[in-house]
């Protein structure tokens, strides 16, 4: 008892941290190397009706908006964007056009006209055009960003039927 | 009792090397797991889009497909050897060996027969396209268009989210 109780003789258990921290920092570097910000990602819906499209429309309200995109064969750029067949440009302002095209036709005032409520938007490209700028054409159809809300034109967008490529090597 | 003292000091356990393997092991899995659910092929660039939103509801089934190209480190096309060439067709990325776009028809066949076997009605399966900036539209309708023909019917395609608010 004497011995145990005098308190020179309580053995402290040491803790080697040492080697812990090496590997724990390895694991921290581990991780920050491999560790890669996933964006956030999202995404349209396009309508692709099968194969033959047979319905005939009514009248002209049916009748779905046109947009057409030519690309340049060998870089794939954009040439020119047309809504219902009226030139828009090649540039950012072409965008900038379809987008206000759709909001008047789709919104009066602070409402939404109930004629193009649903209305369908279809979406004819070039064979090489860059993916991008197909999206971009969805982007601005589709709506747009106000007060960080978004302000929706289109809800139905499909594909005319595939161009045959004219390029080299496209495929 | 002092010889007795000095020996049971001896009996100490290190446990530092087994820590180690622990960690690593925690790592590793942490790593794999990762790796299993990501469907997403960092190959592909995808164009960026203000209002690319995530889809409100999660869908049940989709099938992810990956189109893009090979690249070096410079961002440049290559071919298969890793030469640089501009015109490198684009690649479908998907379970594995990456396919020509145009030769996918069977894959998606096989796909398509793998959802119904596990008693999921193609029809019900969302075709999510994550395709690069520069692939040509043209092939993207082209392999929506062989998804068709494999009776796969919804179609999404992905963009990154762009920041700015304008």
């Amino acid at each position: 008892m004497k011995v145990r109780g005098s308190g020179g003789k309580v053995q402290k258990v040491e803790q080697q941290m040492a080697p812990m921290i090496d590997i724990v920092f390895q694991l921290l570097i581990f991780f920050l190397l491999t560790l890669k910000i996933v964006e956030p990602e999202g995404d349209f819906s396009v309508n692709m009706p099968i194969a033959a499209p047979s319905q005939t429309p009514q009248d002209a309200l049916d009748l779905p908006i046109k947009v057409r995109l030519t690309a340049d064969p060998e870089t794939g750029e954009l040439m020119q964007l047309f809504f219902n067949n009226r030139p828009l440009g090649d540039g950012p302002e072409a965008f900038q056009q379809l987008n206000t095209q759709m909001l008047q036709l789709t919104w009066s005032g602070n409402s939404r006209n109930p004629l193009t409520k649903d209305v369908e938007v279809e979406i004819d490209v070039d064979y090489e055009l860059n993916y991008e700028y197909f999206i971009k054409a969805v982007s601005n159809v589709t709506g747009r960003m106000l007060n960080g809300q978004q302000q929706r034109y289109a809800e139905k967008i499909k594909f005319a039927a595939p161009r045959e490529p004219r390029a080299r090597g496209a495929g | 009792m002092k010889f007795k003292k000095a020996e049971s000091h001896n009996a100490e356990v290190d446990m530092t090397p087994m820590i180690d393997i622990v960690f690593q092991l925690i790592a590793f899995f942490m790593v794999a797991i990762n790796f299993e659910q990501m469907q997403a092929d960092e190959r592909v660039k995808l164009p960026r889009d203000r209002l690319a939103k995530p889809a409100e509801v999660k869908r049940d089934n989709e099938l992810v497909l990956n189109v893009g190209y090979d690249r070096n480190e410079r961002g440049e096309r290559t071919d298969r050897l890793g030469r640089v060439d501009p015109d490198a067709p684009a690649l479908v990325f998907y379970a594995g060996d990456p396919t020509p776009v145009l030769n996918f028809a069977p894959k998606l066949k096989l796909e398509q027969q793998v959802f119904k076997d596990t008693g999921v009605d193609p029809r019900e399966v969302t075709v999510v396209i994550r395709a690069d900036s520069e692939v040509p539209t043209g092939l993207v309708q082209q392999l929506i268009k062989m998804a068709q023909e494999a009776s796969f019917e919804k179609f999404a395609v992905k963009a990154t989210q762009a920041r700015d608010d304008t």
